[in-house]
């Protein structure tokens, strides 16, 4: 790979280092902190939408060739990889003995774990099964001295020490570098079911307060508008729900007959089944999260509570028509994220809009963050929206770790 | 004036004389928790609001003292013992729940609030909190996320940290910080819950509600021996049956349990196995079917499964009891705690009790075996200065038998007081210069639970005595 492959915004790395042991990424973040560098971290660059633009740029850290699975004992429920490690190997192991990692990030034959980690990813099922931090028990980390640090270790209960693995995940690569993560793993449900249904004309309301009422816990369920080439089934005047049950057999179909009919009653005719196929649908919709047209489109996330999603996306309806854009949404009954791309047809009618956008969401939809746009633009949106009020907290963490700036300066939150 | 009047008399200036205590027998309350060591404070403290904590960590940095936070004093690490002196902040006034909103499955409480009491305000919305340590009945949240506790559901809900979206907390300016999972940035929730009162000072957690399941059952199965019930456990773990609860208990346990609670639990057996499944009734019934036949396989000698909720609430209580029930019977206990990988469990067990017997002291085991937690509890005689030493020696063996089979020194009590010094055997001198890099950000003065967690730099030979009875596993 070459460095532009690597370039973040307008900033070309000068270097490209691939490290493959752990002690050659120790030693290439060594060698950056002695000769003054700044490094940026790589996984599968999936999700390298995210954030500012680094303020400076030297060297891009590539650790996909740290990809091993360390140690599985599926009799543990537990598993260690390294950092470089695909979400697809870790599924396809897992699957093997019948196990999965919910870390529901999009793009998975690309993805890594430690980016997906890094960039603090968040899927749809996380209501149910818990969030990609809930699972990690444990890490191995290179902090910017090139210190090897360990937290956490290989069982499923632990309070010996600070639990710094927290600390990491979320922290796009600003405060060390992921070369190792342990999970603790779930049994993979038997039975995996995503029901697609078109929501007539003024239907939303009705189905969310009839879904609400029944006793099903869905793995997810989102309200999807657009999105078509991506994300299985078609719109209707209130867009389409998606709700993927998962359980035995026998709970799944007891599921399925309380959702038809909750669904019966708030006036949806027609739901589908899809069961062989529930898997790769699931996995479109995830890759919708970050999937762009072209360079004229940007998408937000927007978390909060579920009751006010609503809110949020009639903010972000508001917003967009006064900007004569393009909008697709995907509402999720279940977390309260409220995901939402933002287009227009031709490239160039796109800047302007999209500044304008931004500039006056910053208001209504304070704490929506960017996941993707379009390199050229992304200097100019605010990536994290609104800062949070443990600010000072973080600015005091990112320089007790990385006293230099070394890693991704200017990245985060706040311009950490 | 002495330097100890000056803090009382800053203390009542700043706070009102009704939240100061300073007379000999109000602190001697304030000077231990559920671990052997005691140590009076300079005063202790009942905050009644948040704003009240941020002037008490000025007063305290001021004046130079520590500052403890003190749950109920359930802890068996002495993570809430002032051992440097200092103020004891107390949170019995700030025991409140502030909004409970069951549409979002969330609620806003006060760290005083005790643990079980959530779970009966949240049961009227059908809703309730996962975290369940045996010690709920008093011990409260903000003790619980201090030492990320867990309890028998942790196996299947995970421990205090997989609950708490957000924190309020005193820093280590007095200033009141919020934190929440929803906002960007790095995740100060995530370190502040089992950082044991090192990091801040928590004044009000953000918590997650999950719904009460259809149906709920709890059977019992009795085994010949403890390792076979560990094996029943690991083949239930691995044949993916969603069990909510999976807890063993020896015959040792089981007799001081059934003496006290009359519960059911057969007397004869040499362990027992707790399984609690839930869900929708069909899928109890077919993981009943499931468990029941994997008990069988691995040598069960009978089953049963709790008629009525009154019967599965005894068992529960009894269970919850254990550590108390055997209380009464010994002169005194040591519980452990430890976790090794769950497939470790029978060799973990035998090694608790080959070092038992060549230290010559009877041993209980009751854990929550679906974890891999462990807790061993170690039966002596407090006057007896040869059982006292032998309880710390096979405290600490059990602890090195642990980490060697891959395991750890702490599953859900903290490290505290008590095993400071056995952290460099998990722990190398970086993992742990990386964790003080974070307590250099969050408490550079060392206001907050000095003498905890961390080592003292070399370790120290010194024959600590230990736990005497009382607490909860």
């Amino acid at each position: 790979m070459t460095a532009k492959h690597y370039a973040l915004g307008a900033l070309v790395p000068r270097d490209v280092c691939v490290p493959e042991t752990l002690d050659a990424l120790a030693g290439a973040l060594r060698a950056c902190h002695a000769g003054g560098s700044a490094a940026v971290l790589f996984g599968g660059g999936t999700l390298q939408g995210l954030g500012h633009l680094p303020e400076r740029y030297d060297l891009a850290i590539d650790c996909t060739r740290l990809h091993g699975v360390i140690e599985h004992e599926p009799r543990d429920l537990t598993i260690a990889v390294e950092a470089g490690c695909t979400l697809a190997t870790l599924d396809a192991a897992l699957a093997a003995c019948g196990q999965f990692v919910p870390l529901d990030a999009p793009r998975p034959t690309r993805a890594t774990v430690g980016g997906t980690l890094a960039s603090g990813w968040l899927g749809p099922r996380r209501a149910r099964y818990g969030r990609p931090r809930d699972f990690l028990i444990g890490t191995t980390v290179v902090l910017a001295d090139g210190t090897v640090a360990r937290a956490g270790g290989m069982v499923v209960k632990n309070v010996t020490g600070y639990d710094l693995s927290k600390l990491y995940v979320g922290s796009l690569g600003t405060l060390a570098a992921i070369a190792r993560a342990n999970f603790k793993t779930l049994p993979l449900p038997a039975v995996r079911r995503l029901a697609v249904a078109a929501l007539p004309e003024r239907t939303r309301d009705r189905t969310i307060a009839h879904l609400a009422a029944i006793d099903v816990e869905p793995a997810a369920a989102l309200i999807v508008n657009g999105f078509n080439k991506t994300i299985e089934g078609i719109d209707g005047a209130d867009g389409r729900l998606l709700l993927l049950l998962e359980g035995s057999g026998r709970a799944v179909d007891a599921a399925t007959r309380d959702l038809r009919s909750a669904l019966g009653a708030a006036g949806v005719p027609e739901t589908r089944l899809l069961d062989s196929e529930a898997g790769p649908a699931f996995a479109r919709i995830l890759d919708a999260y970050i999937e762009p047209l072209g360079s004229r489109s940007c998408t937000y996330r927007s978390l909060g509570l579920i009751t006010d999603t609503g809110r949020r996306l009639d903010s972000f309806v508001r917003v967009a028509r006064s900007n004569k854009l393009a909008l697709e949404t995907i509402e999720d009954l279940c977390t309260g994220d409220v995901v939402a791309r933002i287009s227009t047809r031709t490239v160039a009618e796109f800047a302007p809009r999209a500044t304008a956008f931004d500039a006056e969401r910053r208001t209504a939809l304070a704490n929506a963050r960017v996941l993707v746009a379009p390199e050229k633009l992304r200097a100019d949106l605010d990536a994290w929206g609104a800062p949070p009020h443990s600010l000072p907290a973080m600015r005091a963490l990112k320089n007790q770790f990385d006293p230099t700036g070394m890693l991704a300066p200017g990245r985060f939150v706040g311009g950490i | 004036m002495s330097a100890i009047l000056r803090l009382h008399e800053r203390l009542r200036d700043a706070l009102g004389d009704d939240a100061v205590k300073t007379s000999p027998e109000d602190l001697a309350a304030y000077s231990f928790d559920a671990y052997s060591e005691d140590r009076l404070p300079d005063a202790a403290v009942l905050p009644k609001d948040a704003r009240d904590v941020g002037i008490l960590v000025r007063v305290a940095r001021e004046c130079g003292v520590p500052l403890v936070a003190r749950g109920a004093g359930t802890g068996l690490c002495g993570g809430a013992v002032p051992i440097a002196g200092g103020i004891v902040v107390s949170f019995a006034r700030m025991n409140r729940v502030l909004a409970l909103d069951a549409q979002n499955r969330r609620v806003r409480v006060q760290p005083g609030v005790v643990n079980l009491n959530l779970s009966h305000i949240a049961s009227e919305h059908g809703l309730f909190f996962g975290p369940d340590p045996s010690s709920q009945k008093t011990s409260t949240l903000g003790g619980n996320a201090a030492t990320n506790a867990g309890g028998p559901h942790a196996f299947a809900y995970g421990s205090m940290s997989a609950h708490v979206l957000g924190l309020e907390y005193a820093d280590a300016e007095g200033e009141i910080v919020q934190t929440s999972l929803d906002e960007p940035g790095y995740d100060l929730t995530g370190v502040l819950v089992g950082s044991e009162g090192t990091l801040g000072v928590l004044t009000a957690l953000d918590l997650r509600l999950l719904r009460t399941p259809r149906a709920v059952r709890v059977c019992v199965a009795a085994f010949g021996d403890v390792e076979a019930a560990s094996e029943c456990v690991s083949a239930v773990v691995a044949a993916g049956i969603a069990a909510t609860a999976l807890e063993i208990m020896d015959r040792t346990i089981v007799r001081a349990v059934e003496a006290h609670y009359h519960a059911g639990y057969p007397q004869e057996a040499g362990a027992v196995l707790l399984v609690e499944l839930a869900g929708q009734p069909g899928d109890v019934d077919a993981s009943e079917r499931a468990v029941a036949s994997l008990a069988k396989e691995h040598g069960a000698l009978a089953w049963r499964s709790a008629a009525s909720a009154r019967e599965r609430d005894a068992l529960w209580a009894a269970r919850k009891g254990a550590a108390g029930a055997l209380g009464r019977i010994a002169p005194n206990y040591y519980i452990q705690d430890a976790t090794v990988p769950r497939t470790r469990l029978p060799q973990a067990i035998r090694h608790v009790e080959e070092i038992a017997r060549t230290h010559a002291l009877p041993v209980g085991n009751v854990f929550h075996a679906g974890d891999g937690n462990l807790h061993p509890l170690l039966i002596f005689d407090r006057r007896d200065k040869r059982q006292r030493e032998a309880v710390v020696a096979a405290g600490h063996d059990i602890l090195a038998a642990c980490i060697e089979l891959g395991g750890t020194i702490s599953g859900e009590h903290g490290i505290g007081y008590e095993k400071r010094e056995t952290l460099p055997l998990v722990f190398s001198p970086d993992d742990l210069a990386t964790m003080q890099r974070l307590r250099d950000v969050f408490d550079p003065s060392r206001t907050f639970n000095p003498d905890k967690i961390f080592p003292r730099g070399a370790v120290c030979a010194e024959v600590r005595e230990p736990a005497p009875t009382g607490g909860t596993t």
